[in-house]
């Protein structure tokens, strides 16, 4: 009988190394290192924390979250929080973080300076960017069905777009919460009338993704003929060298602000401070044009990239009223799954 | 004094007397209790208490909206359908690659691509799909030329499922099938029956309990598998792991996510009782000791063998053209839209990549020894040993595995995020998840050999006075040592691979190659992930083989041969 114990100690050999592999990979948090979680797309990021960690010596350990996950995931981190900073994302998704306390008030040095909408009055969020929508559309798709790229939210209502639409789904995605908005913007803030486009616009929808760019490849490659999305993945799709053309309604649409925030219980509160007030200035957003992202700087002092100015020209953009925004986004996001998604 | 009281007072008395195994009993009670009771406790006190007090207000305001209705049954009719495809598909390629008298040459191609699904993230067959079937599809049409094909949906998701799947049924239902002695069937046929005859009377019935594992297996999987329903079933065809997942990390509602695979559970527990009760009522022994004379596999009719054979290549050639059309997005510039040459996402994954290889490659290590160990023992203990609590030991290791990953990763999430065990962050919590969410392949494994390995071989052992662990060491562990391996296989292959629970328990300090790649789809990067999964089959694949050739090594005779459950 003792033989089954000593073979089960030399069994656990490898057990206990496992054990040990898992804890001796202690969190690696250097005295000069800021955690964030990341909303931007990794090739967006990334960049922007080089040149930051250039800029200051300061290294940022990130990792990327879409921003559904990325918020459930500080909210259940709550008491004990592993990153310092939420960097981007749409500013729904910090509107919806403030009520559940997980940020700490900062105002950097460009706060005075930013536009109204640009911050949040105490502080819980800053913008660093802001990120319109387009229509994008298969250039093959268009000329195939006869169609000029799609100029009003009407447009999309031909049955040439029968279940050729992607966009997204807005149970995970910021950017299918901003155009839910647009389309009430449009419609004059009257939901019925809002509802009853979106319910006609169903049946040419061929899929809701789980992320905001999630049918801009579909798109380029002509699985899907069009979709809504934010400039800043349409254009990304386009300089990939997908066939697509990016087009705005006539009607309008919104824009959301990017965001950064300072999360309470940082482990390391000066050092994402000094993130945020880095990428609420010039320093960070004309380094936009550089890396050919195609966000709208925040900061009045950056000029917006010659290209991209040329994209917006014309166009009839307009902001979500964020306080209006937050009251009523559960409410609408909701009505949108019962009535649009799911319809009865 | 009734025999059953007495059985139960002798089971007590045994346990006691027999310090090793008490000591083993409770060790792995405290590790069931810790790491899959503790967590799924804390999850239905959120599903079932409000503010102190029992409701079930959150389960019928779920049970009342009939689209959560609706993709409950959906739920059950995809796993039930990728598990009689899977296991079906499963079946027909173990018995080519055993039964068929096939060359080595056919039976290393069919391993080959049959292990591609298994040794890759689940939705890279999701992926390719979309390409090659969508409106505008490589293959619906570029070359059938039919417009307008919707690829979203049951069909495309059962498809992808069954793909990814078949490949369990096939190694668990192979070495069986290699387990049945060609004696019984020789004297079948020595007694006049036709060959479909010793088919359906010795061979399919002495294959039931592996079926049923099988199916058991699949059903589960697909219940669990949220990503490829989410990337192909669409609006029109929800389920719900992907319903639940949208709930948690879209809506923020964990309430309604837990309820939602609370639901789920049901019928996975259901179906595990169901198989239980009637595999356990067939006995299976074929190896008895006494070995017979040495004689060739007769169950197949010559002609039988080119059809059997070409349906199995087509089944692998479709697998393979998955995986080429994989690689060849990892290694052009933008599929679709430039497709010159280029090894610039492979240099991606390598300098970006690089702590998510790291990380996934660290957490992989060392779960494989545990997975592979704690499986066997579970798997032997209940096979084997009488002691108190044993079914329940069983039904508990398989919780995990039932579970839709998305709950046990949220249920991870809440137990280990405050005190009294703060595991957040640690890699530790990524290895005990993929440990107790993949083993019970291993021990499934366990139970189905040590059910063809007659009794009366270990009662011989202990008649001739070895202890039990003696006998356990010297002749239960070489004839199971092939499950060791392939439990150990499993849980590697799924620590490189999976991602439905832990891509809520990933952190700032340790990430993973899966979420990695469904990151980078949804950053419209497709070449690094496709870059990152040609990787992972490569590592896998490698590590596999380096298994296997251990495991050629340490073959004991007697034992059954199982050395190609890893594809060597």
């Amino acid at each position: 009988m003792p033989r089954f114990g000593s073979w089960l100690s030399r069994l656990s050999v490898p057990m206990v190394l496992g054990c040990t592999l898992g804890w001796a990979a202690a969190p690696a948090g250097a005295a000069d290192t800021v955690n964030a979680y990341s909303i931007w797309p990794e090739n967006w990021a990334r960049p922007m924390f080089q040149e930051f960690e250039k800029a200051t010596g300061i290294k940022v350990n990130f990792v990327r979250f879409s921003s559904g996950e990325a918020l459930a995931r500080v909210i259940h981190e709550k008491n004990n929080p592993q990153v310092d900073v939420l960097f981007g994302g749409p500013v729904e998704t910090h509107a919806a973080g403030i009520k559940e306390g997980i940020f700490e008030p900062y105002k950097p040095p460009s706060f005075n300076v930013l536009p109204a909408r640009f911050r949040h009055s105490e502080g819980q969020w800053v913008a660093i960017a802001d990120d319109p929508l387009v229509f994008m559309s298969n250039i093959k798709f268009l000329k195939e069905h006869n169609l000029k790229p799609p100029a009003s939210w009407g447009d999309l209502l031909d049955p040439a777009y029968k279940n050729m639409i992607q966009m997204a789904d807005a149970r995970t995605s910021g950017t299918a919460v901003t155009r839910i908005f647009s389309v009430l913007e449009t419609y004059g803030r009257d939901e019925e009338k809002a509802f009853d486009y979106m319910k006609k616009l169903r049946p040419n929808v061929q899929l809701y993704t789980k992320s905001g760019g999630g049918g801009t490849l579909p798109v380029g490659l002509g699985q899907a003929g069009a979709g809504i999305f934010f400039i800043v993945d349409a254009l990304d799709t386009k300089a990939k060298g997908y066939d697509v053309t990016i087009s705005f309604p006539k009607e309008g649409i919104g824009t959301s602000a990017e965001a950064i925030a300072l999360l309470k219980g940082a482990k390391n509160p000066e050092l994402g401070k000094k993130l945020i007030d880095w990428a609420a200035s010039p320093a960070m957003q004309s380094l936009y044009a550089k890396y050919k992202i195609n966000f709208v700087p925040a900061h009045p002092d950056v000029k917006v990239e010659a290209s991209l100015a040329e994209v917006l020209k014309g166009a009839k953009i307009f902001p979500i009223d964020d306080a209006f925004a937050g009251a009523n986004r559960k409410r609408i996001v909701e009505r949108w799954i019962n009535e649009v998604l799911n319809p009865k | 004094m009734t025999s059953i009281a007495a059985a139960r007072i002798d089971g007590w008395r045994r346990t006691f007397r027999d310090p090793a195994l008490f000591t083993t009993v409770i060790v792995l009670w405290a590790l069931l209790a810790l790491f899959i009771l503790f967590p799924l406790a804390k999850l239905l006190a959120r599903t079932f208490l409000d503010g102190g007090q029992v409701t079930l207000a959150n389960l019928a305001a779920i049970l009342r909206d009939v689209n959560h209705r609706q993709a409950f049954w959906n739920s059950l009719l995809l796993a039930a359908l990728v598990g009689l495809c899977g296991t079906w598909l499963g079946f027909v390629y173990a018995f080519a690659a055993v039964r068929a008298n096939l060359s080595r040459a056919w039976i290393t191609v069919l391993d080959a691509a049959s292990l591609l699904p298994l040794i890759s993230p689940p939705f890279t067959t999701a992926i390719a799909m979309i390409y090659s079937f969508g409106p505008r599809g490589l293959i619906t049409y570029h070359l059938l030329g039919i417009k307008g094909f919707t690829v979203y949906g049951l069909h495309s998701t059962l498809f992808s499922e069954t793909l990814t799947y078949f490949p369990i049924a096939y190694l668990t239902l192979k070495p069986i099938l290699a387990g049945i002695d060609p004696n019984v069937e020789d004297m079948a046929f020595s007694l006049g029956s036709s060959r479909w005859r010793v088919f359906r009377t010795v061979t399919l019935p002495l294959t039931v309990p592996g079926l049923a594992n099988a199916f058991l297996l699949l059903f589960a999987a697909s219940l669990a598998d949220f990503a490829t329903p989410l990337i192909l079933a669409g609006n029109s065809f929800p389920v719900l792991p992907t319903q639940a997942y949208l709930q948690i990390t879209g809506l923020f509602d964990l309430k309604g996510g837990a309820v939602l695979s609370f639901v789920l559970l049901v019928p996975a527990l259901v179906v595990y009782l169901l198989q239980r009760y009637w595999v356990s009522r067939k006995h299976y022994v074929t190896i008895t000791g006494k070995v017979g004379a040495q004689t060739t596999i007769k169950s197949l009719a010559p002609w039988a063998r080119a059809p059997l054979l070409g349906a199995c290549l087509l089944l692998a050639g479709v697998i393979l053209y998955f995986y080429v059309l994989l690689f060849y997005a990892s290694a052009v510039v933008a599929l679709g839209a430039n497709h010159a040459w280029t090894w610039r996402h492979y240099q991606v994954i390598f300098t970006e990549g690089l702590k998510a290889i790291r990380d996934t490659l660290v957490i992989a290590g060392a779960g494989m020894p545990l997975g592979g160990l704690y499986g066997i023992l579970l798997g032997y203990l209940v096979a084997r040993k009488i002691f108190p609590g044993r079914q329940a030991m069983e039904i508990v290791s398989m919780i995990n595995y039932a579970l839709p990953g998305t709950i046990v990763g949220i249920a991870y999430l809440i137990a280990f995020n405050d005190p009294p065990i703060v595991l957040t962050g640690t890699a530790l919590i990524i290895v005990a998840c993929y440990v107790f969410r993949y083993s019970p392949t291993g021990i499934r494994a366990t139970v189905a050999l040590l059910q063809q390995i007659d009794p009366s071989i270990e009662e011989a052992s202990q008649g001739l006075g070895a202890g039990s662990g003696t006998t356990f060491r010297r002749i239960t562990l070489p004839l199971i040592l092939p499950a060791f391996f392939a439990g150990l296989g499993v849980v590697f292959i799924r620590s490189m691979t999976a991602i439905s629970a832990t891509i809520f328990l990933v952190s700032i300090n340790w990430t993973l190659i899966t979420v990695r790649i469904l990151e980078n789809m949804t950053e419209l990067s497709l070449g690094p992930a496709a870059a990152f999964s040609v990787l992972v089959v490569v590592i896998v694949f490698a590590v596999i083989v380096a298994i296997s050739g251990l495991l050629r090594r340490f073959r004991t005779p007697g034992a059954v041969d199982m050395t190609s459950i890893l594809g060597g």
